[in-house]
């Protein structure tokens, strides 16, 4: 019974989403790049932690993005990269909704001092600039780690998702099923996960959406100011070698502009594929954004 | 409520705030486990192990935590963040050297953008449904997506490399002397327009988006359809009446995301080796500079809770309604 529901619900969803086309657009654009991570070994022409050729060659047939300042192919590294920022991105995301998740429910749902001290405490984290605490997190972890990463991203990034669950949280609470609930009997636990969760899940699962997108964006800036892990290359990392080495400006008087492009434009590109997925979301879940 | 008691309030706020981000980091970093000395001087064997123990002793590090968490809290509100590493000199002195040329980046950016981003976002409401619109919002989410250094990076590319126009590194013309004030500020503007648009691009692309949708949800209120129903011009309709009611959300929405510019002016101070606080965070993650690290973030978080509360003051002198 509650599998049909699911799966109704899920068709009616897609029918929605399919009449978004920047939402498909940004799905497909989406899937090329989660593609590209699962089938990195096999798209990738060359290993991307070896050197292969002389140091700074340009774009050619061999190599389609030209190497790196130590001679490696940055078509491979790009590829591979695609790997580990999805990858971060996901699991920081995964991480920060459930953080957010929690506290955004507790908060809401106990009200009073509970409330009064998580929201303080929520607004404190919200306000503070994330890259310096995230450094300094980092810092304090002792080591460059991809968990650390994703661990450092998720202790900072909670803070949006909880309060939304938290308004969220709120108005469901107050609600007649709710109430009803609770007259006959149901405790809290019952009623936040056969009630509150419910109902809050399809808001939770478009702030995801952003959450992926915010973690990446957070990710590429530590990676490129050289807090990545150097086993686990990311686009951002790419672009912190080319940055310290100087290589992508100075080299012979040319610079190497297919070393910064492309890391940057992916990037981009999956950002703008997550947001819009994002937008398509919402637009479902609030009805009232549809007719605009 | 009176005026003044609602700045005490929210700066008592603001003092709480910092104290808590103050306990977080010094819990933190004593349960990482390792104490300075340990961190910076154990690896030299030639050391003697007494005279770590008397230093430690010396700097208080011998005694219980909270014994130490409380000298940690005096020094900070004393401004002593201790001693950079690297440069040889107090953490506070080095910070506040740079701290006006990353306040400047971000002060003029942040006013430009709001004021471009204030135009272009009631146009693009104005137009809603249209090519225009469709194009402008997308445009301006794509900008968002970008990295800031990624941005920063392309802008040093096409206009200081292929069309040499402006500097590659620095804020001022290393060793020339400024004859004068003008001489002076023309030769920082120089040096600072290319990081200037890097976050001037990024933060009108996220601007515009905002005053966009909160002047279309402005546009669905009754009293919009009153005006339209008096006769009065569209255009002041728009600026007048939908653009004042729909900046309030995005004043605060500023006040929000200053923390959020300042990641950007790290980002973008990096890449232009601008030498203000991002940069010197940067080069301090470079050096292992831990208490410079540090000092750092303390102080870029007192200089983000006061713009923070001055946002805060503005948005409750531009509506009245949030005193009560």
């Amino acid at each position: 019974m509650r599998a049909n529901q699911l799966i109704a619900s899920a068709q009616s969803f897609a029918s929605i989403y399919k009449r978004n086309k920047s939402g498909l657009l940004g799905l497909a654009i989406l899937l090329f790049f989660i593609f590209t991570a699962v089938f990195a070994p096999f798209l990738a022409p060359y290993n991307p932690y070896k050197r292969v050729d002389r140091p700074l060659i340009a774009p050619s047939r061999k190599y389609l993005l030209g190497t790196n300042d130590i001679g490696q192919d940055i078509f491979s590294e790009l590829i591979y990269g695609t790997r580990v920022s999805l990858t971060i991105g996901f699991l920081a995301a995964i991480c920060t909704v459930t953080i957010g998740t929690l506290i955004g429910v507790v908060s809401g749902f106990l009200g009073g001092t509970v409330d009064e001290i998580l929201m303080r405490f929520t607004d404190v984290i919200m306000i503070l600039p994330s890259i310096p605490l995230l450094i300094l997190l980092m810092a304090i972890f002792g080591k460059q780690s991809f968990f650390i990463m994703v661990l450092a991203i998720s202790v900072t990034g909670w803070t949006g998702t909880a309060r939304l669950v938290r308004s969220s949280t709120l108005s469901i609470k107050e609600r007649t099923y709710v109430e009803a609930a609770k007259a006959i009997g149901g405790g809290d636990r019952h009623i936040i996960s056969k009630h509150i969760l419910p109902n809050v899940s399809p808001l939770i699962m478009a702030t995801a959406v952003y959450q992926v997108a915010g973690a990446m964006m957070s990710e590429a800036g530590l990676a490129f100011l050289g807090l990545g892990d150097p086993s686990h290359k990311s686009w951002g990392m790419i672009l912190h070698y080319a940055e310290t080495s100087g290589g992508w400006y100075a080299n012979m008087g040319y610079p190497a502009w297919w070393w910064i492009m492309p890391p940057g434009l992916c990037v981009a590109f999956t950002i703008a594929s997550l947001v819009l997925i994002g937008q398509a979301m919402e637009e479902i879940i609030n009805p009232r954004l549809r007719r605009r | 409520m009176a005026a003044s008691a609602y700045i005490i309030k929210r700066t008592g706020s603001r003092v709480i705030t910092f104290a808590v981000v103050i306990s977080i980091i010094f819990f933190l970093a004593r349960s990482a486990g390792t104490d300075p000395f340990e961190r910076y001087l154990s690896e030299d064997p030639r050391i003697p192990l007494e005279q770590i123990q008397r230093l430690r002793h010396r700097f208080g590090l011998d005694k219980p935590l909270h014994m130490q968490y409380l000298d940690f809290l005096k020094s900070t509100i004393q401004g002593e963040f201790g001693y950079s590493l690297y440069y040889h000199r107090p953490v506070f002195d080095v910070v506040m050297e740079r701290l006006p040329y990353t306040l400047f980046l971000l002060s003029i950016s942040i006013i430009l953008s709001t004021i471009v981003s204030f135009v272009v976002g009631v146009y693009f409401a104005w137009k809603r449904g249209t090519k225009v619109d469709l194009w402008g919002t997308n445009i301006c989410m794509f900008i968002r997506s970008t990295p800031h250094f990624w941005l920063g990076m392309i802008l040093l590319l096409v206009f200081a490399y292929y069309i040499p126009k402006f500097p590659l590194f620095g804020a001022l013309t290393p060793g020339v002397r400024h004859a004068n004030i003008y001489e002076f500020l023309r030769d920082l503007l120089w040096h600072s327009t290319l990081p200037l648009t890097t976050l001037l691009v990024r933060q009108i692309g996220m601007y515009v988006l905002y005053m966009r949708n909160s002047t279309v949800e402005v546009l669905g209120e009754d009293y919009m359809l009153t005006a339209k129903a008096k006769g009065v011009p569209v255009r002041s309709i728009m600026f007048k009446h939908a653009a004042r009611n729909a900046m309030l959300p995005m004043v605060t929405v500023t006040a929000m995301r200053f923390g959020f510019m300042v990641n950007g002016a790290i980002l973008t101070e990096t890449v232009f080796s601008f030498p203000g606080t991002g940069r010197l965070i940067y080069l301090a993650i470079m050096n292992d500079d831990f208490f410079l690290l540090q000092g750092s973030f303390f102080i870029i978080s007192i200089t983000v809770l006061i713009a923070n509360l001055i946002a805060d003051l503005i948005c409750g002198w531009l509506d009245p309604r949030i005193k009560i």
